[in-house]
């Protein structure tokens, strides 16, 4: 849930009889909040196709907008998990006299769907729209930067975006350090993160981002470095690592995870968990860096990647009780939420609410985005959770194979990959 | 009921922070790990244990005697610290370990708007106890790893109610010593407490090392952890104590918690005071064992940060957090550091001549696999 208490918020009982309402409000408070007209209503069909398939036991459903700056995101709160969100899942064959068609249209209509409990029993849906940048002619970066003077720094808004434009000049860092006011936009939404070190003018010679992967990771971006190769590079890419970890250290965050490293990170800082497929098939390292002590866990595992969970858990040194989950309490209504990528044709899945049916509605998902001509598939399960286990088969059967294991005692994430 | 809104109780500054979890206990590590023993060295704990009078106390206990109060404030105890350092009794406070007492202190001098001063490198439990009582801890930089008093001294404002000192330091062994001690509590000129931590103090053997129940009289400002967790061997009990001039101890003892020191820690520990045939033979013991690390770090070509205490740092040519893991699997506890800001560090406690040679054998394994 957002900490934004200055977002516009309404309660409304749940059902079709006020689904209107809702729709007028996220349209009403997206034009008094500057949201532009076409993202502002996008939500609104959202907000009126969730409020329509929410059942009348559901009790008062809270709606929320939010201006993330880079993205648009409309929240919608219920005070029971209770319910069944199976239409959400895009893989579900539609019927259009189906009750549930109006939440599979919500699903498609979102960049992004997330779900996060609330409070004790209660489940918030947030449906994320992302805004677009026009494309900038950029600078390349002055000779004679360098060399470091001090320890790397929490950047203004200025420095950072000076850095981010000469890194994408120059072809650094990788794709977090592309499209400064969209890195600017995440920051101050409070969506990333940035260290970055400057010469002796002020200068910016060199950053790390990092932003949330789940509740308890973060995911690296970069290094983007402007000095010349050679050690007082390599000994810039461990100052900034150095600084990204002490800011970290002692808050939820466990682990650091660079799903796509850039050539200049120190590899002898992280430990390979994995590997997963590039664009081009090849197998690229999965780097992960603890920030704190792992004293074992429990991971719930499928029986069929026992095996597979079982030699990485030795090869890394794990304490790990492994268990074998039990079958979800649902009989039916699995649903997983997808996050895509068009642009680099991945989509990523993770489950959201488990079932008896989870298996099929794994192997659906896959199916459909296969189908919409998706190359590169993802799967990220939570071996904390015993729920996710249910889906594995069904991935596994539609060609995802286990890829990395990132380790978490409050649950590892096993991440699974297919590339077509 | 539905009335319940807990996220509405809940203050913001608690709400946001992050719980401390307790590594499980020895049996759970046991049987995750796959090993069948677990040598300590994470803890800083003393491997001879607590002085024999203390042992004797443990040993003739009547268990019966578990129905009963301990006495409140530690009535004797409080009078035989006092006896050996020249303070009074009212001067000492006891704590449920020193970390009872940092709470008391931040309690004590501390509200909403204010904030504490102390380094970014250095024991947790100070920024924590302010984190999650709404108080902002400012954290300035170690300088050549040990306390910057110019850093300390620009983080101060007007705000600032408490600074505390870690000396020696926690993790580094860094220390300053009474001059120096004497500099700063001068420069801060009466403007906040400053809570010198001296729970690592009796292993310090230089002659420089901080008098600072004599700085304590002509710095009224000035309050000081001791602990009987680390050179007195009784971890398990948990008992710490402050001391403080007469009206700054008054101010705290409101706020303290009476009752809270139970009576074998009370016992123990007032038959700890002042075993110098203990102190002697753990002192031995740590210069037998900073020497051995010394020699396993030249050996292992791995850069050493040594001072006070009875423990030391190495630097590892990989992560800490994985080094402590492997380290787990062959059966031996020691401290990663990332959490202390320290990347790539492990701190190794002076264990058993046993332990360190099994902490020896493992790292070797460990880095072998590099």
């Amino acid at each position: 849930m957002t900490a934004d208490d200055a977002a516009p918020r309404l309660s409304l009982p749940p059902g079709p009889r006020f689904a209107a309402v809702g729709a007028e409000f996220v349209r009403g408070a997206g034009a008094a909040g500057g949201i532009e007209a076409r993202l502002a209503d996008r939500l609104a069909l959202i907000a009126e196709e969730v409020l329509a398939a929410s059942p009348p036991g559901a009790g008062p459903v809270s709606l929320a907008l939010h201006d993330r700056r880079h993205a648009v995101r409309l929240e919608l709160g219920f005070p029971t998990a209770d319910l069944d969100l199976a239409g959400l899942d895009q893989a579900r064959m539609r019927d259009p006299e189906d009750d549930a068609v109006g939440l599979y249209l919500a699903a498609r209509l979102a960049d992004q769907l997330t779900t996060e409990p609330v409070g004790r029993s209660g489940l918030l849906l947030g449906f994320n729209l992302a805004r677009g940048y026009a494309p900038r002619s950029l600078d390349p970066p002055p000779p004679g930067l360098g060399p470091l003077a001090g320890a790397p720094v929490d950047p203004d808004d200025a420095t950072l975006a000076l850095l981010v434009d000469w890194a994408e000049a120059e072809g650094l860092g990788g794709a977090g350090f592309r499209i400064a006011p969209r890195v600017l936009d995440q920051r101050a939404a409070g969506e990333l993160f940035a260290r970055v070190a400057l010469d002796a003018r002020r200068r910016p010679i060199g950053g790390l981002l990092w932003q949330p992967f789940g509740r308890r990771m973060m995911a690296l971006s970069g290094p983007a470095l402007l000095l010349p190769p050679g050690p007082a590079c390599e000994a810039l890419a461990i100052a900034l690592l150095d600084a990204a970890l002490g800011a970290l250290a002692r808050g939820s965050i466990q682990g650091l995870v660079v799903l796509d490293a850039a050539p200049d990170m120190p590899r002898d800082a992280f430990e390979v968990v994995g590997h997963l497929p590039d664009a081009a098939g090849t197998p690229q390292p999965v780097l992960f860096r603890a920030l704190e002590e792992d004293p074992g866990g429990i991971a719930w595992v499928p029986p069929l990647l026992r095996d597979w969970v079982t030699r990485s858990v030795r090869r890394l040194g794990l304490g790990r009780d492994l268990g074998e989950p039990p079958p979800p309490g649902r009989a039916t209504g699995a649903v997983m939420a997808a996050e895509t990528d068009r642009a680099a044709g991945r989509v990523t899945l993770r489950p959201l609410l488990a079932a008896g049916d989870a298996a099929a509605v794994a192997a659906g998902n896959v199916a459909l985005f296969r189908g919409q001509g998706f190359g590169q598939f993802r799967a990220v399960l939570d071996l904390g959770q015993p729920g996710h286990a249910a889906f594995a088969e069904g991935l596994v059967q539609a060609g995802l194979a286990p890829a990395a294991l990132i380790p978490d005692a409050a649950g590892d994430l096993l991440l699974l990959a297919a590339l077509e | 009921m539905s009335g319940f809104d807990l996220e509405r109780l809940v203050p913001a500054h608690v709400a946001s922070f992050q719980a401390y979890v307790p590594a499980p206990p020895d049996d759970v590590l046991l049987r995750r790990f796959g090993v069948t023993h677990l040598h300590r060295l994470h803890n800083n704990e003393n491997p001879l244990g607590p002085p024999p009078a203390a042992r004797e106390v443990l040993a003739r206990w009547d268990p019966a005697q578990a129905a009963i109060y301990p006495q409140g404030d530690g009535w004797h105890l409080r009078r035989a610290i006092a006896a050996q350092f020249g303070l009074e009794a009212e001067q000492v406070i006891l704590g449920n370990g020193a970390n009872e007492v940092i709470g008391f202190v931040i309690k004590a001098f501390c509200e909403a708007g204010c904030n504490i001063v102390t380094a970014d490198r250095t024991f947790a439990v100070y920024e924590w106890l302010a984190s999650f009582s709404g108080i902002e801890p400012r954290l300035a930089p170690l300088r050549a790893d040990g306390f910057d008093e110019a850093a300390l001294l620009r983080a101060i404002d007007a705000q600032t109610r408490v600074i505390f000192l870690c000396n020696p330091n926690n993790p580094t062994g860094s220390w300053w010593d009474h001059a120096r001690l004497e500099r700063f509590l001068e420069a801060v000129d009466g403007r906040a407490i400053v809570v010198a931590d001296e729970a690592y103090a009796e292993y310090a053997e230089a002659p420089g090392f901080p008098d600072s129940f004599a700085l304590m009289a002509r710095h009224p400002n000035l309050v000081v952890f001791r602990t009987f967790s680390k050179l007195w061997g009784l971890a398990g009990l948990r008992i710490g104590w402050m001391a403080a001039a007469p009206a700054v101890a008054a101010t705290v003892r409101k706020i303290s918690i009476s009752y809270s020191v139970n009576l074998l820690a009370l016992e123990a520990a007032r038959a700890s005071v002042w075993d110098t045939a203990h102190l002697a033979a753990t002192r031995d013991h740590v210069r037998q064992g900073r020497a051995g690390l010394a020699a396993l770090a030249a050996r292992l070509g791995l850069p050493l940060l040594d001072g006070i205490g009875n423990f030391a740092m190495l630097r590892l040519p990989m992560p800490d957090t994985v080094a402590h893991r492997r380290l787990m699997a062959r059966g031996v506890m020691a401290r990663a550091m990332t959490s202390f800001r320290y990347p790539g560090w492990l701190r190794v406690s002076f264990g058993s001549a046993p332990a360190m040679a099994a902490f020896a054998e493992a790292l070797e394994a460990v880095l072998a696999e590099v």
